[in-house]
C-alpha cells in the first residue's frame, strides 16, 4: 500500500473507490464520518431534537449507521433522540442471531432498541403463515410484510425519522434494475434521499454516498459486530441482473457507482408519459397503488381462512376479494337498527 | 443493505420473459392470418414475407412521418455505417422516394460515409471504401466520402464523391489529439462525442438540416445504459429518443431505432441485398464500460429480447429533472444544468476527494476542521462550468484547442 493521500506520512490502509485516493485509518475514519455528516447537513436530513428509528437487521450497514449517527450525533450536537427499531418475523432460528447482534447494538451503543413481532404488526407469525400456506408461497408473505414492518413500526412508536442503510451500491443498483424493468414511478423516486411513505414520518439514507466496501472497511477497523449472512430472500430477476451488471462495472471503474447516482438524480419522467400513481390503501392508509395495499388483501385472506388470496394475478384477486366481500354481505342479519340491511327492509349493523 | 424491492411481486413481473420454442410449420401469419409464415420476431410474431416486408416498411415510415419534422425537398444527410442496418436503410429510402402514390418520401437523401475502420488495414480499408462506393450507387445515389481521422486532426472538414486518401498513420494521428493515459471507457466517449460534432459539421456543409443514422433498439439500449453509467442520466432524452435537439441548426433522426438485427436482416434478404461486411475487432468484455455494456445487452437481445424493448420505451418516457438548465456543454452540446442547493452525487464526490486530501490539523477541534474544509469545499466551487458533468471527467484528456 502506497502513503496516505492527506501527507500524514502513515501508511494508506484502502484505496477508495469513490476517489482513487489512498487513506491511512485515522485519516479514513474523519473522512468517513465527515462525509455521512455532509450529506446529513447539505441534504438537511433531520430536524434539531427529533426522535430517529434506525432500522436494525443486525447487519453491516445498519450496524454502522447506528455507529456513526451516535458518534455525530455527539460530536456535532445534532440533538437527536436515536433508537433502535428492529423486526421479528418469527421465523424459526432466522432471526434468533441476527437479533442477539441488534441487542449486542443496543448495550454498545447505548440506545433504546424496539423489537417488534409479525405478531404485533399484523397479528401472524411467519411461522404460523407457513403453516397456513405451506411453503410455497411464503416468500409472496414475508416480502409484502416485511417491506411495510418498518413503516409500520415506525408509526407505532410515534417516531419522527425511520433512517435505513441504504448505501450507494444498493441505490445505483435500483437506478440500473429500474431501468430494466421499466419501472419509471420508481426510477424517478428512487435517488430520492428522503422519500415520504404516506405517514408523515420520513424515510432518510444518510448512507446514500457511502459505498459498500468503505463500509465494511470501517466495521472492520472500528471492530463493530454485526451479522454476516446474506439476506435469504433471493432477489428478483431484474434485481439479480442489475447486481450483476454493477459488480462487473465495478471492476472497471468503482466510481461508476456515483455517475449511476448521478445520472438518477438528474432524470425525470417525461409529462406526457403515463406512470401508475400512488394513493393510499384504504383500510391501513399506508402509500398503494392499488385501493387496497397488498398487505391488506394478504391479511384479509389470512384471517378469513383464503390464505391464497393476493398470490396469483390481481384480476384473480380482485375477483376473490369481491366473492369474499357478497359472502360478507350475505352474514349481515336484519335486528331493525343502524344500517340499511341487504335486503333493504330494515336497518342493521356489520357483524364480523 | 437488504434488497427486498418495495413494491408488489406479480407473477408476470417476478422472471424476465422467458424465449419459447415454436414451430413456424404450426403456425398462420400473424397479419393475414392465411399463409405459412416465415420468419418470427421477438420469439413471438409469425410473419409471412409479404406481411413482415409491409409491416417493416410501415414501421419505418410510420416513425419518420409521426412527427412532420422533415418537409419536402429538404435536403438530409444519412449517415451510412457499413452493415445490415444502413443497407436497410437505403433500401427503405429508395423503394419510397421510387413510389407513385401520395405514400411517396419527399425529400432529399445525401449519403455520406465517415471512414473511422482503423482497426484494418490500409488495403482492407480501400477495398472497404470501393465496396461502400458500389453499394451506395447500386442504390442510385451519390456517395460523399469524409476522413474522421483527417476531419478531427486538421480542424477540417473535405469531402469527396470520388476518392478517400487513407493513412496507415490515421489512428496515430487520432491518439495523438488525447493524452496518451486516458482510459478506453473516456477515449470511446471522446471519440464518439467528435463523430457526432463531425456529422453535423458535414450536415452543415451540405446544407442537410437533418441527419438519419442507423441505430437499431440494441444500439439504442446500449446507448442508453451507456449514458447512465457515464453519468449523462440529462441526455438520455437526446442521445437516445427519435430526435437528438441538441445542435440548434441540424437534428439528428433515428428512425431504425424499434427494429432489431433480427429484422433488418430478414428485410435484406427477402430484397436480395448483401450489405458490405467488415472484420470486427477483438475487443475483451472488460475493455470499458461501452463494451461491457454492449455484451450485456446483446446478451438480453439474444436471451430476453422484450428486456431490450422495455429499456428503449423507458428512454422514451424521460426527460432530463427539472432544474434550470444553465448552458450547453462545450464538447457534446448537452444540456449543464443550473447548481442547485440539493445534495448530488457529483459534489458528494468533489467533498469526498478534497477531505481525503487534506492533512487532519489536531490543533483545532473536530467541528472546527469541519468547517474548515467546508469553507473551503464552497470557495472552490465552480458555478461557471462550461463541460456537462460526465464531459468535465474527459475533457482534461483532449489537445485539441477547440473541440466544437
Ligand atoms: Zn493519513
Ligand atoms: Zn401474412
Ligand atoms: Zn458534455
Amino acid at each position: 500500500m502506497p502513503f496516505c493521500s492527506t501527507n500524514c506520512g502513515n501508511k494508506a490502509i484502502l484505496k477508495r473507490p469513490k476517489t482513487g485516493d489512498t487513506l491511512c485509518k485515522e485519516c479514513f475514519f474523519e473522512a468517513f464520518e465527515n462525509e455521512i455528516h455532509f450529506t446529513i447537513e447539505r441534504a438537511k436530513l433531520f430536524r434539531p431534537g427529533a426522535t430517529v428509528a434506525i432500522a436494525a437487521s443486525g447487519g453491516k450497514d445498519s450496524t454502522v449507521l447506528a455507529y456513526v449517527l451516535k458518534l455525530l450525533n455527539e460530536k456535532y450536537k445534532y440533538n437527536l433522540k436515536l433508537l433502535l427499531l428492529s423486526i421479528d418475523e418469527g421465523i424459526t432460528g432466522y432471526r434468533d442471531d441476527s437479533l442477539d447482534t441488534v441487542k449486542q447494538n443496543r448495550d454498545d451503543y447505548e440506545m433504546p432498541l424496539k423489537i417488534l413481532s409479525y405478531k404485533d404488526l399484523y397479528g401472524w407469525t411467519m411461522d404460523e403463515i407457513v403453516a397456513e400456506i405451506g411453503r410455497k408461497n411464503n416468500c409472496t408473505f414475508c416480502g409484502v410484510f416485511r417491506r411495510q414492518a418498518l413503516d409500520r413500526g415506525a408509526h407505532l412508536l410515534k417516531v419522527d425519522y425511520l433512517a435505513t442503510g441504504h448505501n450507494a451500491d444498493d441505490i445505483a443498483e435500483t437506478v440500473l434494475m429500474n431501468i430494466l424493468r421499466g419501472d419509471l414511478a420508481r426510477l424517478s423516486r428512487c435517488t430520492a434521499i428522503t422519500t415520504d411513505s404516506g405517514d408523515g414520518i420520513p424515510r432518510v439514507k444518510p448512507l446514500k454516498y457511502t459505498f459498500e466496501k468503505e463500509i465494511v472497511m470501517y466495521a472492520y477497523f472500528r471492530k463493530l459486530i454485526y451479522f454476516s449472512t446474506e439476506c435469504v430472500f433471493a432477489p428478483n430477476a431484474y434485481r439479480g441482473h442489475a447486481r450483476i451488471l454493477l459488480k462487473d462495472l465495478e471492476k472497471i471503474d468503482p466510481s461508476i457507482i456515483m455517475n449511476i447516482i448521478q445520472s438518477g438524480e438528474d432524470l425525470k419522467v417525461n409529462e406526457n408519459a403515463k406512470i401508475p400513481t400512488l394513493t393510499r390503501c384504504t383500510r391501513c392508509n399506508y402509500v398503494s397503488s392499488q385501493d387496497v395495499c397488498k398487505a391488506c388483501i394478504l391479511l384479509e385472506g389470512l384471517n378469513k381462512g383464503l390464505p391464497r388470496l393476493g398470490i396469483g394475478k390481481s384480476s384473480k384477486v380482485k375477483r376473490l376479494l369481491q366473492e369474499n366481500e357478497e359472502k360478507e354481505t350475505n352474514r349481515l342479519v336484519c335486528n331493525g337498527k343502524d344500517n340499511t340491511c341487504i335486503c333493504k327492509n330494515s336497518k342493521v349493523p356489520i357483524i364480523k | 443493505m437488504c434488497s427486498l424491492d418495495d413494491n408488489f411481486e406479480n407473477k408476470e413481473v417476478k422472471h424476465f420473459p422467458k424465449v419459447e420454442k415454436i414451430n413456424l410449420r404450426d403456425l398462420k401469419c400473424n397479419k393475414c392470418r392465411e399463409n405459412i409464415p416465415v420468419v418470427l420476431l421477438r420469439h413471438k410474431d409469425a410473419y409471412c414475407k409479404e406481411c413482415f416486408l409491409a409491416g417493416a416498411t410501415h414501421k419505418f415510415k410510420a416513425l419518420l412521418g409521426k412527427t412532420k419534422l422533415i418537409r419536402p425537398h429538404d435536403r438530409v444527410l444519412i449517415s451510412y455505417e457499413v452493415g445490415h442496418p444502413s443497407t436497410a436503410l437505403l433500401h427503405f429510402l429508395r423503394s419510397g422516394l421510387d413510389l407513385n402514390t401520395p405514400k411517396q418520401l419527399r425529400f432529399e437523401p445525401v449519403i455520406v460515409f465517415l471512414e473511422d475502420q482503423w482497426h484494418l488495414t490500409v488495403e482492407e480499408r480501400i477495398e472497404i471504401v470501393e465496396k461502400v462506393k458500389k453499394e451506395i450507387s447500386w442504390f442510385k445515389f451519390q456517395v460523399n466520402l469524409v476522413s474522421f481521422a483527417d476531419s478531427v486532426c486538421n480542424n477540417n472538414i473535405v469531402i469527396s464523391q470520388m476518392n478517400l486518401e487513407l493513412h496507415e498513420n490515421n489512428k496515430e494521428n487520432i491518439n495523438s489529439i488525447l493524452k496518451k493515459h486516458i482510459n478506453r471507457t473516456n477515449k470511446k466517449e471522446v471519440l464518439n462525442i467528435l463523430r457526432r460534432n463531425i456529422l453535423i459539421s458535414i450536415a452543415k456543409k451540405l446544407n442537410c438540416r437533418y441527419i438519419i443514422t442507423p441505430e437499431l433498439s440494441v444500439d439504442i439500449a446500449t446507448n442508453l445504459l451507456t449514458n447512465i453509467c457515464l453519468g449523462k442520466g440529462s441526455q438520455v432524452p437526446d442521445d437516445t429518443g427519435f430526435c437528438d435537439h441538441r445542435d440548434k441548426d441540424v437534428k439528428i433522426l433515428r428512425p431504425l431505432r424499434t427494429f432489431d438485427m433480427k429484422e433488418v436482416a430478414f428485410y435484406n434478404i427477402f430484397n436480395n441485398l448483401t450489405p458490405v461486411t467488415v472484420r470486427q475487432p477483438d475487443v475483451h468484455q472488460y475493455s470499458s464500460i461501452q463494451t461491457l455494456v454492449n455484451h450485456f445487452i446483446t446478451d438480453l437481445q439474444d436471451n430476453y429480447p422484450a428486456t431490450v424493448t422495455t429499456i428503449v420505451k423507458t428512454g422514451d418516457k424521460l426527460a432530463s429533472g427539472d432544474h434550470i438548465v444553465r448552458d450547453k456543454c462545450k464538447l457534446c452540446q448537452g444540456i449543464i444544468l443550473e447548481k442547485t442547493d440539493e445534495l448530488n452525487s457529483e459534489e458528494s464526490t468533489k467533498f469526498s476527494r478534497l477531505l481525503s486530501n487534506e492533512l487532519i490539523d489536531h490543533a483545532l477541534s473536530r467541528e472546527d476542521r469541519y468547517l474548515k474544509i467546508k469553507y473551503k469545499f464552497d470557495s472552490c466551487t465552480d458555478r461557471n462550468q462550461r463541460y456537462c458533468f460526465s464531459c468535465s471527467k474527459i475533457s482534461e484528456f483532449i489537445l485539441l484547442n477547440d473541440t466544437n
